[in-house]
Parts: structure tokens; sequence; C-alpha cells
């Protein structure tokens, strides 16, 4: 999963990271593999732990990315629908919640038109190099 | 207990006043407590020898307080010297038997270091005195269970929940405990139980990971053998999740159906049922793909059809990988072949200008241009499979001048050329196809892969750093620091192939520190995971992190720096010939790329470093906090890391002892029983040179056990055949007859060695590795250089398999100098 998302995103993170998701939340996040069992996709997914007053349980998508050269499988939507059924489902997530760089119009895509993803808000300069991410979200209901 | 030693009580007021240590310590200089609490601050602070000097003080002023042993181990742990630190724990507990958080620290560190008969006993203890928290029970459960005693580990649980009362509803962390108990219970073979446990809780919803559950009832119903009952869990998992052929599998396993290998009686009632499970699930390809693999020649043809012509219409890149695994059935290639280039004549006679005007309204389908694309693309990895590469790079050009904007086309044709051994063309070929789509990190991941393949370290590097951080001190450094093996084992390679060897073992050591950390990482889960009640997975990054040195890239660099090694070790003056050659212009170009981008003045460069410094402080501070937040635990006293005293690797490669670090590097592999034949051949070569001939001659009877008739092996037998021959008998001891034994074992023909390389060479006439193999049979046996020659040369007649990558040709190169060698290389090209 590490290895995919190197080659695919520019957000990177140490194999510490993807433990500490797999041995909190076990069952949210998923892999896609080829026929050989090499991973050719992944969602890595959490449920938010810090829930603000009034706010309701809600899964958080950390990651999420497809090799190139296994696009147009529909593999991505697949993978995020097995790991929404799960916050839903395991945890009693009410919605699911997600930023995305404003720039990166292939995943707004994603988000918005296959998956049903809505902007909520823009957090200014989220990523490390200073650029806006939009806030969105998706009805677990 | 023992009475408070005299140096070790302090007056009343001063024990009770806050006074610090330093206080303390101007009246009572030789006070072993609080001279290692001072120790443990100025750890704290960074001022790390001299915090373990005072620490060691204080621990030789006190040697029976818990709290100075306790110290002692807590810098021991935050230095990952478990073995020690572990030492040092049980030293404490001498002391203070019953000191819940040493137990724990020790019960972690025990974990670590797969010493389970000494867990149970932290446990159990840990248990008896603190019964009220939870964790302890499964903390003793779980000990149990990983020292193999399952029927322990179950009676504690079933304890533990008889104490419960006020489970809260609904509970994912309870959930988990339950479902490792059915795990429990399943592995014990007490499948009856295990199910009715799992039924009954959850209907209860005590369990609330339906998918848990429903994969476990599939899996013990099928172990029971209650068909009926196993083939509708299976069904209802497809159902949930179609795409995951283990499913299916399993389905058809409750039908005594293997899906890999079905019999021609149980063809066509498989091939039903799939072709059901597909109308089911209109949204899945799976069935259909599942049809392909199991269908006749027969009906493989109809079926095939649509899949492809449905793969093609979409444009789906990676058809051609999901089908190749068919083509090891001959007659489904060569029906795929007919297919796909069928439709690409269909597809070009619809270009044409037609006078009958009723086809032409058909085919101007406005994706039939980009169907064309992908049948050419398809067609194009087909005939380079089949290694009519030419064919292949013909319908490339076809589809680049159709479309010169598809990426993938030049992906393919960087495959291509590599294939065909020219990996500098194949780097520009992948570096048009990254120019094409600038925002693709896969793209530009490929186009440095293909640079460093091709030599072009420097340029490769600028590639990476089109995405890696920007205030990182270089892109090499960015991706090393997110364990980026693939960067790492790339690099070495070229340095490798350019001689560079120091540069090389600079990255393979990298790698080798990469999965350090991997191992360390588990660490803090042994007391993270029974807190949050995760033990399944908490199991699996056990066996995880157990097998963890098997994974291909360690193996690999451990194999390549052995050989450096081995090769220094042979001729040590290589490395002079090296680093008098290579160091200035090596060093100079590697320091360009790698401490700053190129191109920048030196003013600029000052502030570059000076940004890069900052940055590199405050992700170090990042890091800590999210250590911190992850453990609850204090890890201030994780080493700060030092700066790298030895950048271009040149103390690797001038280390005095090479056979001594290569052995470290691949002593991880030797209990792990890996079939990679290399690595028991490295083995053997350092072993050997380290006159540890039990060992070697063990790894080759292994290695023997994986492919006898390999020629590296080959190699090796003779080699140590005729070393053992030459060997006085004295040098060997006791040892001499186990060996003589094993030899036995080994060459089991009673022959001359010169009869042996020769029988060898008749064996295997039409493989070119088998023949250098054998040359160097001969070069072992001091034969005539022209002998040698001679079947170096035979390599290339007509009937010998001489493929491309024929790497032992410049492996051979160094040991033997033969002039003529260069000739089959430049036929070769190295892998």
């Amino acid at each position: 999963m590490q290895a995919c998302n190197l080659q695919n995103l520019p957000e990177n993170y140490t194999m510490r990271y993807y433990l500490y998701h797999a041995m909190t939340w076990p069952s949210l996040s998923y892999v896609a593999e080829d026929a050989k069992g090499r991973i050719v996709g992944y969602v890595l997914a959490k449920m938010e732990e810090d829930i603000a007053p009034g706010d309701e349980p809600h899964g958080h998508l950390t990651s999420i990315s497809v090799l190139r050269s296994y696009r147009r499988l529909g593999l991505a939507k697949k993978l995020m629908l097995q790991s929404q059924d799960a916050m839903a489902s395991i945890y009693k997530a009410s919605y699911v919640s997600l930023h995305v760089r404003k720039s990166n119009r292939a995943a707004l895509s994603l988000y918005r038109d296959s998956l049903g993803f809505t902007v909520q808000d823009i957090e200014k300069k989220y990523y490390a190099d200073g650029e806006d991410a939009y806030a969105m979200r998706l009805s677990l209901k | 207990m023992t009475p408070t030693p005299a140096k070790r009580a302090l007056p009343p007021k001063e024990s009770s006043l806050p006074k610090t240590a330093d206080q303390i310590l101007k009246k009572f200089p030789e006070h072993g407590e609080t001279l290692c609490m001072k120790g443990l601050i100025l750890t704290h602070m960074g001022k790390r020898e001299e915090g373990l000097e005072l620490v060691k003080k204080g621990v030789r002023l006190d040697l029976t307080s818990h709290i100075v042993w306790h110290v002692f181990g807590l810098i021991q742990k935050g230095e990952k010297n478990y073995e020690e630190a572990l030492k040092s724990y049980t030293q404490a507990l001498r002391f203070d038997k019953e000191n819940m958080n040493i137990l724990r620290d020790a019960a972690h560190l025990q974990t670590q270091l797969r010493l389970y008969d000494g867990l149970i006993d932290t446990r159990f203890l840990l248990l008896k005195l603190r019964p009220n928290l939870r964790q302890n029970w499964i903390g003793l459960a779980l000990a149990y269970h990983l020292n193999g005693n399952l029927a322990e580990a179950k009676t504690v649980l079933e304890q533990y929940e008889r104490s419960l009362k006020n489970v809260p509803d609904y509970d994912p962390e309870q959930s988990d405990l339950l479902l490792y108990h059915v795990r429990i219970l399943e592995d014990m073979g007490e499948l009856a139980e295990a199910l009715t446990f799992l039924d009954v809780n959850a209907k209860s919803r005590s369990i609330v990971d339906r998918i848990a559950v429903m994969e476990t009832r599939a899996r013990i119903l099928s172990k029971q053998g209650t068909r009926a009952d196993a083939e509708q869990a299976w069904r209802a998992l497809i159902q949930c999740n179609p795409d995951n052929t283990s499913y299916y599998h399993g389905l058809f396993r409750s039908k005594d159906i293997d899906l890999g290998d079905v019999k021609n009686a149980d063809r066509s009632e498989t091939l039903l049922l799939l072709r059901d499970l597909s109308v089911q699930n209109p949204r899945t390809i799976t069935p259909k793909r599942l049809e392909l693999m199991v269908a006749s020649v027969e009906g493989f043809k109809s079926l095939a059809n649509d899949y492809i012509l449905c793969g093609l219409k979409k444009g789906i890149p990676s058809l051609f990988a999901d089908l190749k695994p068919l083509y090891l059935d001959t007659q489904k290639r060569a029906i795929t072949e007919e297919l796909v280039d069928g439709h690409r004549r269909t597809l070009e006679e619809g270009f044409l200008p037609h006078e009958s005007s009723g086809n032409v309204a058909e085919n101007q389908d406005s994706d039939v241009p980009t169907t064309y694309l992908w049948t050419l693309y398809f067609l194009a990895q087909h005939f380079s499979h089949t290694g009519q590469h030419s064919r292949a790079l013909s319908l490339l050009s076809t589809a680049i001048s159709h479309t010169p904007t598809l990426p993938e086309l030049y992906t393919l044709k960087g495959r291509i050329l590599k294939r065909l051994g020219d990996y500098y063309k194949a780097s520009l070929a992948v570096n048009e196809a990254r120019l094409l789509d600038g925002q693709d990190r896969f793209l530009n991941t490929k186009a440095a892969k293909y640079k460093l393949r091709a030599g072009l370290i420097e340029e490769a590097s600028d590639i990476f750093g089109l995405f890696t951080k920007k205030d990182a001190i270089s892109p090499g450094a960015d991706l090393e620091e997110m364990q980026s093996l693939l960067y790492l084992t790339e690099e070495g390679n070229a340095y490798r192939r350019q001689g560079k060897l120091h540069h090389a073992l600079k990255k393979y050591h990298a790698v080798r520190k990469v999965f350090e950390e991997f191992e360390d990482d588990q660490f803090d889960f042994h007391g993270y995971s029974l807190r949050k009640f995760t033990i399944n997975i908490y199991l699996n990054l056990l066996s995880w992190e157990d097998r963890l040195w098997s994974h291909p890239a360690y193996i690999h660099s451990a194999i390549s720096a052995s050989q450096i090694y081995v090769q220094v070790s042979d001729n040590p003056s290589l490395t002079g010939a090296i680093l008098s050659t290579g160091k200035k212009s090596a060093s100079d170009e590697y320091d360009k790329t790698i401490s700053c981008p190129a191109g920048l003045s030196t003013e600029e460069e000052k502030k570059a470093k000076k940004k890069a410094k900052k940055a590199q402080q405050k992700q170090e501070e990042l890091k800590k906090a999210a250590t911190a937040a992850l453990t609850n635990e204090d890890k201030t006293l994780d080493p700060t890391p030092q700066r790298d005293e030895d950048p271009d690797g040149i103390k690797l490669l001038t280390n005095p002892d090479p056979l001594e670090r290569a052995w470290k590097l691949l002593s991880p592999l030797l209990r792990l029983s890996i079939s990679n034949i290399e690595v028991w051949i490295s083995i053997y070569d350092v072993a050997v040179r380290r006159g540890k001939y039990l060992q070697a001659i063990r790894a080759l009877n292994y290695a023997k056990g994986l492919d006898a008739s390999h020629p590296e092996l080959h190699v090796r037998c003779l080699h140590f055949r005729k070393l053992y021959e030459s060997l006085p008998s004295s040098s060997l001891a006791s040892a001499g007859t186990v060996i003589s034994i094993a030899l036995e074992a080994l060459i089991t023909e009673k022959m001359t060695l010169e009869a042996y390389n020769a029988q060898y060479l008749q064996r295997h006439s039409a493989s070119a590795r088998a023949a250098l193999g054998a040359a160097r049979g001969l070069q072992i046996l001091n034969s005539p250089r022209d002998e040698i020659e001679g079947v170096v040369f035979g390599t290339l007649n007509p009937q010998v398999d001489l493929p491309l990558k024929v790497s032992p040709c410049w492996r051979f190169e160094p040991v033997c100098e033969l002039s003529a060698i260069h000739r089959p290389r430049l036929m070769c090209g190295h892998s």
C-alpha cells in the first residue's frame, strides 16, 4: 500500500502511519490486487478521533489511489463503497469526510461525480506547500 | 524486603523536599538514584552521552536499586537495544517484583524479542496484580496463544468473559475480542463450538463486523464440510463484494470444485453457475473473467470475444495484463491473437470510405477511434510478449501517429525497448509519456526509474524532485525518509552498474535501515493493540513482522551488497581503484545532486540549505508529536538522528572487515527458509570465505534442494570440493566428518572434478547460463584459456538458448579477464 501510494500521490507516509490505521480501525481499509496478488489500488481510512461538540461520529478518508495502469475499472469507487459500508455498520458513522487539493481535478471529479461527495468548505493552506484544500463530505444515512 | 542501603537513604528533609537533583547531588554526590534521574533528564534534553555516563555511574553506585536499573533500561529501550534493555528490566524486577510499569515494559520487550515463555510469566503476574484491568486478561491469553498453547488462551478468555458485567451495547472493541475467541476455537479445530459462539454473538449484535462474521462463518462451514450451508455463506459474501475472487474459490470448493483446475466432468456446471453469478452481479467482471479461465478451448472463443471487445471499447489499460495469465494455454493465446487482430482489421476497413453507405453509419460510432487505439495497444503488448518486438513497435508507431497524446503508448514503447536491451531509448520514450501528463506522479516515477536503469542518475533525481517535498535536502532524501524501496534499490543498482560501489552500498544499507524501522514499528503496538482491543489484526502484524526480512527488496539489497563485499574481500585493491578514479568526479556529482538543486549560486545554496535544515527540524518536531499522540508515552528517549558521517558510502566500502558486514546483511535470512536460490549462494560465498565450512556446505545443500542444476550452484560445488581437498584435516577438527558427509550428499557422483564439470556441460548444453557456469568451473580447475573460451563461445551457437538477460555474463567478467568475453556481453546487455 505504501509503495502504491509513493508511486502515485504526492502525499506520503511512513509505514508506521499505515500500521496505525490498521491497528486502530482494522476493517476500514481495503486493497485491490492483481492476479499475482500485487496491490494496484487501496483506500486508507479512519474514524475521526476528535469530534467537535454536537458533531456525530464520522469517518475520514486518509488516502485513496489506483495505479494509472489499472484505471477505468471502477476500482476507486468499489474500494470506497466497501470502506463506507464498514464505517457505517461497525462504527455507526453518519458521514465520511475528506480533503482534496484544489488543483486536483481528477480526484475532485471522482469524489463529486462518481461517489457523490459535496464540497463543505475550503481550508486555506491545508497542504504543506501552501495549497488550499476542499473539505468534502458524503452522508452515510 | 532488603533493607535500604545506607548510601540510598537520604535524610527525611532531602527526600521530602522538592529539591533539584543538582542540589541533592551537591550534598550527596554518590547518590545513585539521583545521578540516574539527572542522567535521564540530560538524555531528554538531548545531551545523550553525558546523560548515559551519569546513568551508568548511578547504576554502579547503587546496584540494588530498582530505580537505577529502570532508568538504565529506559535509555537502552530508547536506543532500540531491546536485549540489553530487557536485562536491565529483569534486574529492576529483582528489587521491586511487583512494579506495574516495569512489568508492562518488560512484557513489551519480551514480545519484541519473541521470548514467549518469559512473556507468560510477566503477563500472569500483571493479571494477578490487577485483575480489574481488562487488557491484563487479554495480555495473558495472547501470551499463551503466541507460545502455542491455545487451550490455555481459551481458558483465560472464558474466565474473562464470565467476569464481565456491563458491556456497552454495540462495542467494536468487545466485538473484536469475541472474534478472537472464535479464531482460537477455529484454530483448535473445535469447529462446532466456534460456529455456535459466532452465531450467538452475531445474533445478539455483540459482534458488529458483519463482513468478518460472514467470512468466518463461510470458512468454518467449509472446514466442517457442511456443504449446503457453506455454499449459502459464500454466496452471501459474493453479494456483498462480488469482486473478491477468494469468495468464488470458496463457493466452488464447497461443491468440491477447484476453480484453478476444473475437471472436464464439472466444467459445464461450473460455467453455468458462473454465468448465473455474473447475471446477478452485473457491475462486476470477476465471474466473467473466471469463465474465461474455466472454459474449454471450444467455448473460449465467444466468451473471450465479448470480454475483450467490451474492454477495448471502454479503453481499459490493464486488459492485456488481465488476460496474460490465460496464455499458459497456448491455444487460448492463439485465439486471443486471432480475435484482437481480426478486430483491428475490421476497424481499419471501417475507416476506408465505402461506396455502399449502410456499413459506414454503423462504424461511424464516435468511440471507434479510441477503440482502435486500445486495440493497437493490446496487440503491441501481445506481440512483445510473444517475442515479436519489431512487430509490436510498428503497431505502436501506427498508434502514435493516430493519437500522439496517449501516454500509455510511450510507456509501452519504453518497456519494449527495455526488453530489447536499449535502456537509453527506453528512458527517452517513457520521458515523453511523462511530458504528456506532468501532473501524474505514476508517469513521473516510471520516467525516473527508466532514467536510473539507463544510468542517468542525476537526471533521474531531477525528475523525482518534481514530486518530492520542496523543503527536503534532496529528492533522494525525501524518498529515503518516506521509505521508498523502489528508489533505493534502483539507484543502488544504477551505481553498482557504473562501478561506484560505495554509493551502491550506501543505498543497499539504506534499504536495510528501512526494514529495521519496519521492525521497530511494531514495538509500540505491543501495548497499543491491547489497549485498543484490536487483537486479530495485531496477531497478523506479528506474523508479518516474523517474515519481514523475506521481502524481495530486502533480499535483493542484501544479496547485491554482499556480492560487492565479497568482490572487495577477494580483491582489496578494488577499493583503492574505485576511490581514486571515481572519487573526485563521483562525489562531486553526488554532492551536486544531493546537497542542492543544480544551478544555484553559493548564496542561494546557503539559503536553500538553511531552509532545508529548518524544514527538517520542523518535520522532526511533527514526527515526535505524532508519535507521542500514538503511544501516549514519552518518546523523547529516541536517539536524535545523527549527522550522516559517510554520505558517499566510502567508509562502507573501505570497511576493514567486509565479510563481517556481508554476513550481518545475510543473517536475518538464514532462519526464514527462503526459496530464492541466490540467497543460499550468497550465504555460501560469505561463509566459505569466513572459514565457516559447515555453514557453507549446509547452504549448498539447501540450494540443491531448490534447483540442483543451477549454474551458480554448480560453480560453488566445484569450488568447495576443490577447497576441501586442499584443506589440512586438522583445520576442520570435529566438524570434518559432518562436512564430508554433507559433501557426499552434495556431489554423489564418484568422478574427477574435470569429468564432473564436463558432464554438467553436456547435460545442459542448450542453456547459455549453464555453459557459462561450466566455463567458470573450468576456470576454477585452472584449465587452459582456449578451452574456457571455447565453452563461452559455444553459447553463440544457434542451438543454444541465449536469453537477453544472461546476467552471469557480466558477473563473470570481473573474475575472468578474457578479451573475448565482451562479445557476448555486448549482445546481452545487463539486467
